[in-house]
């Protein structure tokens, strides 16, 4: 029982632990990197939520809607930001897919996991590349 | 194991699942979706309208849907109690989130229904 610290000695300890919490000079593992742009895919999917309702309603309702959108989704700030639309898509699928298979303990070790990171982020390169080439002509 | 953890004695695990669930619907749907479209490729409105109109597909895209609110809402509630600190903003922030969730689902409804 001896080596339990008292309360206020963890305290002071907590106290004197070097901090850092500068944005600018902490350097994210590659797994946080996925991890944080999973959470901030997500947030932008969130976000475009309402546009995404709002095409689909063009697209079905009626002939001169549908058109209406295409008209607009041929636009080539539009397609830009589909492009961009389309990684917050692919990293949060890809990386989300990457969540489920560590939640049943696949691949959860360091090395492991720092490889399935690096999986993830060549995905959804890939798979960005992929959609700009479908989408631009 | 996991059925003991479902309990009303840990209510967080269920909404870890809840999570976990809804992310492998709308996995599995929006890949059956990629397919039938490179498939059937629809070019005109036409085209677009009769893929859509199956009730078994619309069925299939209000289950997706749900699932996808459901899954923002679990989401976006970690995200505001992470970085949002203020008991007051945070519960009025998750006030809208809720509300405009709901009329989302509203609105997916409407537009299906009207297909």
């Amino acid at each position: 029982m001896q080596n339990i610290t008292p309360n206020h000695r963890l305290n002071d300890k907590k106290k004197l632990r070097p901090k850092n919490l500068n944005l600018f000079t902490i350097r994210l593992p590659i797994n946080a990197v996925v991890s944080i742009l999973h959470r901030a895919s997500g947030v932008g999917l969130f976000l475009v939520l309402p546009l995404i309702l709002l095409a689909f309603q063009a697209s079905v309702d009626s002939p001169s809607s549908y058109l209406l959108l295409t008209k607009l989704l041929s636009a080539w700030y539009v397609k830009l930001f589909l492009i961009g639309l389309s990684w917050a898509f692919f990293h949060h699928f890809f990386a989300g897919i990457r969540h489920l298979l560590q939640d049943i303990h696949w691949m959860t070790s360091l090395q492991k996991a720092r490889f399935s990171s690096r999986v993830v982020l060549w995905l959804v390169g890939i798979a960005v590349i992929v959609f700009a080439w479908f989408i631009w002509p | 194991m996991l059925i003991q953890l479902l309990t009303n004695k840990y209510p967080g695990m269920r909404l870890w699942l809840s999570q976990r669930l809804t992310a492998v619907v709308m996995a599995v749907y929006i890949v059956l979706l990629l397919v039938a479209l490179l498939i059937i490729q629809p070019a005109d409105y036409a085209a677009w309208h009769a893929f859509v109109s199956p009730i078994w597909f619309r069925l299939a895209t209000l289950l997706f849907f749900m699932c996808l609110f459901m899954h923002a809402w679990l989401g976006v509630a970690d995200v505001l109690k992470d970085y949002v600190f203020n008991k007051v903003l945070r519960a009025y922030l998750q006030m809208a989130v809720d509300v405009a969730l709901m009329l989302y689902l509203f609105w997916i409804i409407y537009i299906l229904w009207n297909v």
